[in-house]
């Protein structure tokens, strides 16, 4: 793949960007810093950075989306080529950033309550749904303003992990 | 040679035509719409300078157009030749929209044809790099004509050389059957469409507004219309995908397909298998887990994934052989079989039948989803096709009972009786004629009626119908099954099983072709 | 009455809590073996094992009053400790307990009955004349005289269940609109979580510190307080940081609330180890909230400055012996802080992530104590509570406390699921929470993540995610493919293969 010098790594609005081969060595300022995954029994996968150990575990990996959680925090990344993010900007703009966004079940449990319809208008922060969960009854809220697209659930209803629950159209 | 002779002089300012001839305002244009030109994709698909371009030089027909206008070009919109994926032969075809948008005309048709011929020949797959507005009006039947010659030529070499169409732009009309008879369908989302008619006519017929997406796009032939069997976010990850698809299979329906072997072999015995299946049979769990924990590392390919999620057709390398994994997805629907999960695992298990790719089936299915819908919509013909693909499928076929393995499902999951070569089940199987629940209701109606507690009677003789008859080992003892299997070394049991295999040949009856119920 | 075997009706990392102080009491132990977990950590510890597994039962047997007092009539158990959680509040179990000449080890079916009941627990306070904020008089049966007391009080309101505990069934009302929604929401939750769906209201203190007292009581009326815990860090009425003592606290208003506690304490004829929680506003006006008639979950802090074990003293009360401290026995020495490190996902609003622990690595030292029910292999299911691990730091002050809990902090390594730790790892920076001003609000009102933001974390994640990539798609190595050995096939298959084709 000769023309593909560079991968970048976006995640929300920031980018971070290698250069291909990918080395084991990470530059920050001038020094370039050694840094590199390893795996044993009493640890797991970890990655050594300055003699420290950090505990990385892959959430998931789909295509060029990646979740990642270092250091017990998870970050979301998807990884670009120089044509592959121009053609991103191209088609978001194309677009019209009319995204919907997928209410997923953040964990196994049961739909108690549906809160919302179809067509409902809702800003962020209010409640979609009640899922309930390890005895806990769970209300799951808007991320975003937007409008209710569509209800995937019912009332006792059980879901199982990442299922897409409620879909909403986000308002700009 | 007189390098600077009139004939070497010719040749070489042709050559500079040709160059000239992507000029850089069309390839702007292309980039523009977040699309790849023909020739960058070539480049990225191809080994480093494995590509031989055939009829680079041929021109349009113009001859006989009364109506519009062909502009002269190289090429006549497409480009065909022959180069290697990791180092493997392979024919391709990539129409260049860039030249009168990639429209298919006779002289266009004919390279493509000429193309096929060459791969049927040398037993040698074909890709399909499609981008195009369609048949070439301006030259009227003669193009239909090509496309009938396409098509014509796809469906002698179907079962014999794999051919993958990768829908790069659009592929409206006609145009989409190229790609619907070739194997697999790959599309790049938000830029690729296909459909039959367009939304301007659906408006005009039934006045229903739909946009090219809604109507044709990638998600939806991946989701709901199961046309796409990979879909990928943009073009270069759509090409890296069809590099990956390749590494699984054969060149043509004699050879074995490519072996790659793990650097570090993948322990035989995992006790992470142990825990995934819960005991509970109306607990929920995603059998991918099941099967990453199986196979090599680093090698699961899915097919149609997003299609019928209720069952899983995957490629995936044991002991870096390929073999094709269909198995049940108890988190979607309780992995229940129903017309579309029948249909996708038929078409996978005939693939794979096609080019000696053996089968693994993973099996824990409740039944057949029940209802109207259903059952108006043919689940028994589609059904049979699931039954009829894996009972004429001659490679080797092994099945692990996970959990469980009712009725007429257990049937048509590979059982033994159906040609099954190992049927292995997992302590946890339960394989009965029906489920503990619905046994118990039917043959003990009259004591459920009766009793004061019904439910703590149902909870105890689903309990005895359990250790009595919905168990593995009932039918380990009458045979049905060839053994009870520990799950930590399922991986060890299936290579042994596969490479006892690896020689397996069926004879079959001389016939034209078998009556599979489409 | 000595106990010599104890069957603990409960699981998890109190159970083993519980089994530690039995074996140093010199007391056998029993526990349950469930089919929702089977290889429980605490099933290695104990000494005796009763098998449940087989159970039809649909009520885990926790939760199953008949089923335990069975149990420990089958096993041979004189006394049951219920820990926390399930059956540690039911009246009914301590009674069928007594009934059946079973020690329970903890208060009175009556004093549980009393508290346990946040309604009579009001009155009770009320004829006791303890500071408490207004609220309804009883319990409110409808939406509608919700909506009638709350105009009464005052916004904002807070519903509360009336068996409640442990931020369940609980709902903050600022508008009347949102009244009848949240009504039936903490009736609903309060119904599943205690099979009790009565609710009532109280005025809701706003921006208040959560401070508890710890009591401890004998059987022949001796009342006496280990001191408070500050709880102030908290999300959605669940706790996540305690400490002790509270940096709110001078000696004097100690020694005013822990009169008030003793005082409530009193008023129900309490027995065992108890806890007393008031909200404290920032005027130093503090308001009785509540008595949990059991033992806590953040105990260890208060075993920590005062060198008593809490377990070892509801044990040698149950069996009907005198208190041997006095309320002048009691000095608070040093500063305890304990981080419940639960299997939650920081990030989506601290939801449940149960998992299976791939690894766990707990920091070892003098100042930290470390309560655990798991280990490596270890299934955080998600019909149970997300609780991994408490970690429990000293130091001689509160500042030598957060350095050391820092410290430990930074040497967890926890593998498989997703934790609370970096909301700690967050929390431990923060300037607010360093001065030991915060309230119970803080985390909802205060913050605008949960988790701690490194830049040159994310930058090697990033490059992670990198290497993820093209190890998956662009390493050509990982497609070394051999074509030959392909065309390689055996005489007796290629003979068929073409005759056919």
């Amino acid at each position: 793949m000769a023309q593909k010098k560079k991968l970048y790594a976006l995640t929300g609005k920031k980018k971070y960007s290698f250069n291909l081969p990918l080395t084991e060595t990470i530059k920050i300022g001038k020094r370039h810093y050694k840094i590199m995954i390893k795996e044993d029994e009493k640890h797991g996968t970890y990655i050594l950075w300055k003699n420290r150990r950090y505990p990385v575990e892959i959430i998931q990996s789909r295509q060029n989306k990646f979740e990642i959680l270092f250091n017990y925090v998870s970050y979301s990344f998807t990884i670009e080529t120089p044509f592959s993010l121009k053609r991103k900007r191209y088609l978001d703009n194309a677009r019209g950033k009319i995204e919907t966004e997928k209410i997923q079940a953040p964990m196994p449990g049961k739909i108690i309550e549906v809160l919302v319809r179809e067509g409902t208008e809702i800003s962020r922060g209010e409640p979609l749904l009640i899922l309930e969960a390890m005895k806990m009854q769970n209300e799951i809220n808007c991320p975003h303003s937007g409008v209710v697209t569509s209800v995937n659930v019912k009332n006792e209803m059980n879901v199982m992990k990442d299922d897409v629950m409620i879909e909403i159209k986000i308002a700009k | 040679m007189d390098i600077d002779g009139k004939y070497y002089r010719a040749f070489k300012e042709r050559l500079e035509k040709l160059d000239a001839q992507s000029s850089k305002e069309k390839i702007r244009k292309q980039h523009a719409k977040g699309k790849l030109t023909a020739r960058e994709r070539l480049d990225i698909l191809l080994d480093e300078g494995s590509f031989e371009e055939i009829d680079a030089f041929v021109v349009p027909d113009t001859e006989g157009i009364e109506f519009g206008k062909v502009e002269k070009n190289y090429g006549d919109g497409v480009i065909t030749g022959h180069g290697k994926i990791n180092n493997r032969l392979v024919f391709i075809y990539a129409q260049d929209f860039t030249v009168m948008g990639g429209s298919l005309g006779i002289v266009h048709a004919r390279k493509i044809v000429k193309t096929q011929e060459m791969a049927l020949k040398m037993g040698a797959p074909i890709i399909a790099l499609i981008d195009s507005g369609g048949a070439r009006i301006q030259e009227g039947i003669a193009s239909l004509s090509g496309y009938a010659s396409i098509f014509h030529n796809i469906i002698r070499s179907s079962g014999i050389i794999p051919q993958i169409a990768v829908i790069m732009g659009p592929a409206a009309g006609g145009a989409v059957y190229s790609p619907a008879l070739m194997d697999f369908v790959f599309m790049t989302s938000y830029t690729s469409y296909m459909f039959v008619t367009g939304p301007n006519v659906v408006k005009e017929v039934l006045n229903e507004d739909v946009s090219f997406e809604e109507l044709g796009g990638a998600e939806i032939h991946a989701k709901k219309s199961g046309v796409a069997n990979f879909i990928y976010d943009d073009e270069e990850n759509t090409i890296l995908g069809l590099k990956k698809f390749f590494s699984y299979i054969p060149s043509n329906n004699v050879e074995n397909p490519p072996r790659i072997e793990e650097e570090n072999k993948t322990p035989g015995e995992n006790k992470k298998l142990l825990e995934i299946v819960p005991d509970d049979p109306n607990k929920a769990y995603d059998v991918k887990e099941v099967i990453l924990n199986i196979v090599d590392k680093n090698s699961f390919y899915e097919a149609s994934e997003l299609f019928a999620p209720n069952i899983i057709t995957a490629f995936a390398r044991l002991d870096g052989k390929t073999i094709g994994i269909i198995a049940n997805q108890p988190k979607v629907l309780a992995g229940v079989l129903d017309i579309n999960s029948s249909v996708k695992g038929a078409r996978f298990i005939r693939f794979c039948d096609n080019y000696n790719i053996p089968l693994l089936t993973f099996e824990d299915v409740p039944g057949f989803l029940p209802g109207i819908d259903q059952e108006h919509s043919g689940i028994i013909r589609h059904g049979a096709k699931l039954l009829y693909a894996y009972s004429e499928a001659s490679v080797p076929k092994i099945t692990v009972i996970l959990r469980k393995s009712y009725g007429g499902a257990y049937i048509v999951m590979n059982s033994k009786n159906l040609g099954g070569d190992f049927n292995y089940a997992w302590p946890t199987a339960e394989i009965a004629v029906m489920g503990p629940e619905g046994a118990v209701a039917i043959l003990y109606r009259k004591e459920l009626a009766e009793t004061e507690d019904p439910k703590k009677l149902k909870a105890k003789l689903v309990k005895k119908y359990r250790d009595r008859i919905a168990n593995p080992f009932v039918a380990d003892e009458k045979g049905f099954i060839d053994e009870v299997i520990d799950p930590a070394t399922t991986r060890t049991k299936l290579i042994t099983a596969f490479e006892a295999l690896a020689n397996k040949w069926v004879e079959v009856p001389s016939r034209k072709h078998g009556n599979i119920p489409l | 009455m000595k106990i010599k075997n104890i069957l603990i009706a409960n699981r998890g990392e109190i159970a083993v809590r519980i089994m530690k102080t039995a074996g140093k009491m010199g007391i056998s132990n029993t526990v349950i073996k469930t089919a929702a977990e089977p290889s429980a950590m605490y099933l290695s510890l104990a000494d005796n094992v009763f098998d449940d597994t087989e159970s039809v039962s649909e009520i885990p047997v926790f939760l199953d009053i008949d089923r335990l007092i069975h149990i420990a009539n089958e096993t041979g158990a004189d006394a049951i400790h219920p820990g926390y959680g399930f059956l540690a509040e039911n009246p009914y179990f301590a009674q069928k307990c007594l009934d059946n000449k079973i020690i329970f080890i903890g208060p009175s079916p009556d004093s549980i009955y009393k508290m346990g009941n946040k309604t009579i627990a009001r009155k009770i306070a009320l004829a006791n004349n303890i500071p408490m904020a207004s609220g309804s008089k009883g319990q409110i049966p409808t939406e509608k005289d919700a909506i009638i007391v709350a105009r009464s009080i005052g916004y904002p309101v807070i519903i509360k269940a009336s068996s409640g505990g442990g931020g369940r069934g609980m709902r903050i009302v600022r508008k009347e609109e949102d009244m009848p929604k949240m009504f039936r929401l903490a009736s609903n939750e309060a119904d599943k979580a205690f099979s009790d769906p009565s609710v009532f209201i109280e005025k809701y203190i706003e921006n208040p510190k959560h401070i508890e007292f710890q009591i401890l009581g004998d059987k022949f009326g001796n009342i006496i307080h280990l001191g408070e815990r500050e709880c102030s860090v908290q999300r959605k009425h669940q706790k996540l940081l305690e400490e002790a003592p509270s940096s709110a606290l001078d000696s004097k208003l100690r020694d005013e609330m822990g009169k008030i506690a003793i005082k409530i304490s009193s008023a129900v004829g309490y027995y065992s180890a108890g806890t007393v929680e008031f909200l404290l506003d920032s005027k130093g006006s503090f308001y009785f909230m509540e008595m949990n008639t059991r033992i806590q979950v953040e105990h260890p802090v208060t075993e920590l400055i005062t060198g008593t074990d809490l377990i070892e003293q509801q044990i040698s009360i149950a069996e009907g012996k005198k208190l041997k401290l006095v309320q002048e026995d009691i000095k608070l020495a040093g500063w305890a802080i304990e981080c419940r490190i639960n299997a939650e996902d920081v990030q989506a609003g601290f939801s449940p992530a149960p998992g299976k622990i791939e690894q766990i690595i707990m920091p070892e030292g003098d100042n930290i104590r470390v309560d655990s029910g798991v280990k490596t292999g270890s299934v955080i299911a998600a019909n149970f509570d997300s609780m991994i691990a408490k970690l429990i730091v000293k130091g001689k002050d509160r500042k030598e406390a957060l350095k050391n809990c820092k410290h430990a902090l930074d040497k967890v390594w926890i593998k498989g699921t997703k934790t609370t730790l970096p909301f700690f790892r967050m929390l431990i920076r923060n300037e607010r929470f360093l001065n030991g001003t915060i309230t119970t609000s803080f985390i909802e009102n205060e913050l605008d993540n949960y988790h701690v933001n490194s830049e040159y974390e994310e930058l090697l994640a990033a490059w992670m995610a990198t290497w993820l990539f093209v190890d998956e798609n662009l390493d050509e190595s990982n497609l070394k493919i051999d074509a030959e050995e392909a065309k390689n096939l055996s005489p007796w298959l290629l003979n068929k293969r073409i005759s056919r084709h």
